[in-house]
């Protein structure tokens, strides 16, 4: 039961941090039939940026890092976005897959620049970073943070799409942009914002998780690839899918890691075979029409 | 007749300059272009996906890893000399291309392209976990090459020749019906489909044709590189087969082997001179895709208007009475149509 215990928690805290990062990605396909290669590198620069902040300092520091890292990466976002993104979401998904992959690189070369190879630790502040025992199992208090941020973020997404008009504008944004323009609607700034709080998101995941990983180069591309198993699973723009997927993800790793510790890795992409065979476009997807 | 012709002869010329480099160039210089040549099986391979099926695989640096692996295990474990590891790197890359296609071919448009993500970063997990077989992270590394091979002259001229006997099967393949009904399903499969082409079999066909290709360049790898290591499996190096494609050309069928020269020789380059080449080269891929979508053989096409999508989209004036007519049996429409369709 304590096993029990401790494995729900853990698969909870990893799937937390896949679905944060994984809304942003799907968030911004659903409104503008993106994908963005160069997601992981906004949470990799979440990561780094707490890294910077924080420092050594634990405590205050830390969630003022995490607010900043989660909001520079939303500049980066609005930057990248009017330098390259808006140009490219009418051209063909081989022109977007190349363009992300160019910035991408780019960002992990800047990276490189500013922060070095070495991998960096954060220490978690005084008041989440101990262990919590609940029926005899012991688990890291600051695992429950991260489902937290996870709860907030998935419900607030599901206002926002849901519940307010703006939601409704995002969502329209693809379906039917040249009547949200009609209606007097700045679709640019639109498709900026969204874009923005794409990687925001991502970023907000990089800084969240710092405390529990070595932050290190190498991050972006192995993040990229579970948040795109994620979406595959899920289905691509669907924040529900996300959800699901992220918990899909977490649980298969767990019992890959419980079932054949050498073999773990593999079990995710199991799980995405196993789906993708029985349903194509995803969980929660929509098969794609031709362009 | 010009059409078909044409691009053999361009093959020849660059045949005849590369064996003439291998006999003036110094052994650095020369193992630079011996990678670069390897490279270009990879990407005229990753091509035939790519440009001429339409479909985008961010995955086939899996296959060239099975290749490089095949002589690397195959050595280690079974001691194979390079000779039985080049001959079953094929067939090997062609069953897992058989096995990954069969899944990912479900697939259409994005979700393909991740999916193929995905399973190169399979591949590379691994390699890189299990550990006693594959030597983890270090990879394979020793003496694994005939003496003939290990020396630079030779094992160059060697890949030059397995790499331009599999480029001209290639050319075959791409001018022959099936390379013809591949392009028809890329400009139209609804339309091939209502024909009765088998689509998803003829895509899965070259789909595997491009992974025992690919496979075939990553046993070639072992030549220069002596060595099989996880990197060669990660879809960053699937990546930057599509990088290849895309700078050298997707519509022109030696385009990509173009491309996978000017990336060696612009990888050599930087490295030497500037720590920042990654940032280059994504620069570089950046602007490709924002600006200049035809790669360097649009440059090269003389008018380069008249000529986009040479031989893909548009058979040469000469040529349209035979080819556009059976494409034209197979698609319903003329290559015009299509042309315009495209624009």
């Amino acid at each position: 039961m304590s096993t029990f215990i401790i494995d729900t928690v853990g698969t909870l805290s990893t799937a937390g941090t896949l679905f944060i990062v994984s809304a942003g990605l799907t968030l911004v396909f659903g409104a503008m039939r993106l994908i963005n290669i160069a997601h992981g590198s906004f949470y990799m620069y979440g990561a780094f940026l707490v890294t910077t902040v924080a420092g050594a300092g634990a405590g205050l520091r830390f969630w003022l890092a995490v607010l900043t890292g989660c909001l520079a990466v939303g500049l980066i976002g609005v930057a990248v976005e009017i330098g390259v993104m808006r140009r490219i979401y009418a051209r063909e998904h081989l022109t977007q897959l190349i363009a992300t992959f160019g910035l991408f690189l780019i960002l992990a070369d800047l990276a490189l620049k500013f922060w070095g190879t070495s991998s960096r630790t954060v220490n978690a502040p005084a008041a989440v970073a101990g262990r919590l025992s609940v029926g005899g199992a012991t688990f890291p208090v600051y695992d429950l943070v991260i489902v937290g941020a996870a709860v907030v973020v998935g419900l607030g997404l599901w206002a926002l799409l849901q519940r307010s008009a703006l939601g409704w504008r995002i969502q329209a944004a693809v379906e039917d942009p040249e009547a949200l323009q009609a209606a007097g609607i700045n679709l640019r700034l639109l498709r900026t914002g969204v874009f923005a709080f794409g990687a925001a998101l991502a970023g907000l995941a990089g800084a969240v998780v710092t405390p529990q990983v070595a932050v290190a180069p190498g991050m972006d591309s192995a993040i990229i690839v579970s948040a795109f198993i994620v979406a595959i699973i899920g289905g691509l723009g669907s924040v529900a899918g996300a959800a699901l997927g992220a918990l899909i993800i977490g649980t298969a790793e767990t019992i890959g890691t419980v079932v054949a510790p050498t073999w773990a890795s593999t079990f995710i992409y199991l799980a995405m075979i196993v789906v993708l065979v029985l349903r194509p476009a995803g969980l929660l997807g929509v098969p794609e029409r031709a362009r | 007749v010009t059409a078909v012709w044409r691009p053999l002869a361009g093959l020849a010329v660059l045949a005849a300059v590369l064996t003439g480099l291998g006999f003036t160039l110094g052994a650095s210089s020369l193992l630079t272009l011996n990678e670069a040549v390897g490279l270009a099986l990879f990407a005229v391979a990753t091509n035939l996906l790519v440009g001429y099926g339409g479909l985008v695989s961010f995955g086939q640096a899996v296959f060239y890893g099975i290749g490089a692996y095949t002589v690397a295990l195959g050595w280690e474990h079974l001691q194979w000399s390079y000779w039985e590891g080049l001959a079953a790197a094929p067939v090997l890359g062609g069953v897992a291309a058989l096995v990954i296609g069969l899944i990912a071919l479900r697939a259409r448009f994005l979700y393909f392209a991740l999916l193929t993500l995905a399973f190169s970063q399979l591949a590379y997990e691994i390699a890189e976990n299990q550990y006693h077989f594959t030597g983890g992270a270090n990879g394979v590394f020793g003496a694994m090459l005939p003496p003939s091979l290990a020396q630079p002259r030779t094992g160059y001229f060697f890949v030059l020749a397995v790499t331009a006997g599999c480029l001209a099967i290639l050319w075959k393949v791409t001018a022959s019906p099936f390379g013809l009904t591949l392009r028809s399903i890329r400009e139209n499969r609804q339309r091939a489909e209502a024909l009765g082409v088998n689509v998803f079999g003829h895509e899965l066909i070259a789909f595997v044709t491009s992974g025992m290709f690919c496979s075939v360049a990553g046993a070639l790898f072992v030549i220069y590189s002596q060595s099989a290591y996880p990197e060669l499996l990660d879809w960053t190096q699937s990546g930057y087969a599509v990088f290849m494609v895309v700078i050298g050309g997707m519509f022109t069928f030696l385009g990509p082997a173009l491309g996978a020269l000017v990336y060696t020789l612009g990888q050599q380059y930087l490295v030497a001179h500037t720590t920042q080449w990654q940032l280059i080269l994504g620069a570089v891929l950046v602007l490709i895709a924002l600006f200049w979508s035809d790669g360097l053989a649009g440059l090269f096409g003389l008018a380069g208007r008249r000529l986009r999508r040479p031989g893909l989209a548009r058979p040469s004036a000469a040529d349209r009475g035979a080819d556009a007519g059976a494409e034209q049996e197979r698609t319903g429409r003329s290559p015009g149509v299509a042309d315009e369709a495209r624009r």
